[in-house]
């Protein structure tokens, strides 16, 4: 599809922004997404060009200001919801009980 | 899973929480298994890999020759294999000729030998302008070459996995091995940097 | 059943190849003269625009790959071959870019047309 993703050779894609001794994650939440990554696949579920296109229709303006792991997070939740692993009902009652245990 | 927070969770994390403990109460991920996978490409798998590699083909010319006729075997020669690295490729650097690594489509990366990619790599801004103006980019990493020099860019598309192999610095003839890896970095790996000996 | 923890790192440092061990009569050799097709498919792709319609050459040959635009799709993985195509700088971008610069691409064969 001729989507966002498809960057090449475009122009006003912000400034490039290097980290000096950037960490290799820089939030908790970054290291469970990428944990979840093999173990998700491992299911069998989907395959890796499932999961990219997945990410690729998420839409312009939500890939553009979202991070890479969110990016991998929308596409767990889009395919496993997709493929009936999980129903999108348990995944929001899962979320408002957390948030309500946490706030 | 811990509630003990001093300030709300974001939705983010929220969400995060919410599909692991689903799917861990499932039976359908073993959450030893994720923190197994983290610690390994936090702490285990990284750019000294790769330095490992690059070292080992500036000290010995038949292994450099294996290394670019057949980069996925000569890697794992040295223990390096996985996760997108399954086929590699690697490029070296000439005197004519310097390489420069981006994914346009996505962000693939070669994970063996250079570990989780940073987030300018991954970054929109990044992938769209190297192609385009690869000069200008290095420029922006204090990298200028020479417009005698030809700039070769590496849109990773398929699932083969790119990596520079970078010019060894002059002045490190009869350096070990070890000294050599200390001086490569990921930079220079994915062909935004060169390799410079400590004197420069 | 979920992988445990040793298993998932042993997956990790196995990997998982495309590369498929099936002979297929490879329709173009390194140094051929290519073009990519103009293709604009809806679902999910690996060529990229900015080399749509724009000439090539072969620069590595890799063998025979699991083809992305079907497998996403739950079509079947349709191996064919892969290949390295080095366009000039100019091709792609014009008069702008330095005549000696390169980007090389990689792309199966249902991607490209003879010339």
């Amino acid at each position: 599809m001729n989507g966002i993703h498809d960057t090449g050779g475009m122009h006003g894609l912000g400034p490039l922004v290097v980290e000096q001794d950037e960490p290799v994650f820089h939030h908790e939440w970054e290291r469970r997404v990428f944990g979840l990554f093999l173990p998700i696949a491992a299911m069998g579920t989907f395959n890796l060009d499932e999961f990219r296109h997945a990410i690729e229709r998420m839409g312009a303006s939500g890939y553009l200001n979202t991070s890479y792991y969110e990016h991998w997070l929308h596409a767990f939740e889009t395919l496993l919801v997709e493929k009936g692993v999980l129903q999108q009902t348990e995944l929001a009652a899962r979320c408002a009980q957390i948030a309500q245990e946490t706030h | 899973m811990s509630t003990n927070h001093n300030r709300p969770l974001s939705d983010v994390e929220i969400r995060v929480k919410a599909l692991e403990s689903l799917l861990v109460e499932k039976g359908l991920v073993d959450a030893a298994a994720v923190d197994a996978l983290i610690d390994t490409y936090e702490h285990k798998v990284g750019p000294r890999n790769g330095a490992q590699v690059v070292a080992r083909a500036w000290q010995d010319p038949a292994y450099k020759a294996r290394l670019l006729a057949d980069g996925t075997a000569a890697i794992a020669e040295l223990g390096f294999t996985g996760m997108q690295g399954e086929d590699m490729v690697v490029v070296e650097n000439t005197l004519d000729t310097h390489n420069v690594i981006v994914c346009t489509l996505c962000s693939c990366y070669p994970w063996p030998t250079l570990g989780l990619p940073p987030v300018w790599f991954k970054s929109a801004a990044y992938r769209s302008r190297v192609v385009l103006d690869p000069r200008g980019v290095l420029s922006e990493f204090g990298l200028e070459i020479p417009a005698e020099i030809r700039v070769q860019v590496w849109d990773s598309t398929s699932e083969i996995r790119y990596m520079v192999l970078p010019e060894r610095p002059a002045g490190t003839e009869g350096w070990h091995e070890a000294q050599l890896a200390a001086l490569v970095t990921r930079d220079a790996m994915i062909g935004v940097a060169k390799v410079t000996h400590p004197n420069e | 059943m979920a992988i445990n923890r040793e298993q998932a790192v042993a997956a990790a440092s196995r990997g998982a190849s495309t590369r498929v061990a099936q002979v297929i009569a490879a329709r173009f050799k390194v140094g051929d003269r290519i073009r990519i097709r103009n293709i604009n498919p809806v679902g999910h792709t690996r060529v990229p625009r900015y080399i749509r319609g724009k000439v090539a050459t072969i620069e590595r040959a890799y063998g025979v790959f699991i083809f992305p635009d079907t497998h996403a799709a739950q079509a079947g993985e349709k191996p064919q071959h892969l290949y390295a195509a080095r366009f000039s700088a100019r091709e792609l971008w014009g008069e702008q870019a330095n005549p000696l610069d390169n980007v090389v691409v990689d792309v199966w064969d249902d991607y490209v047309d003879p010339i």
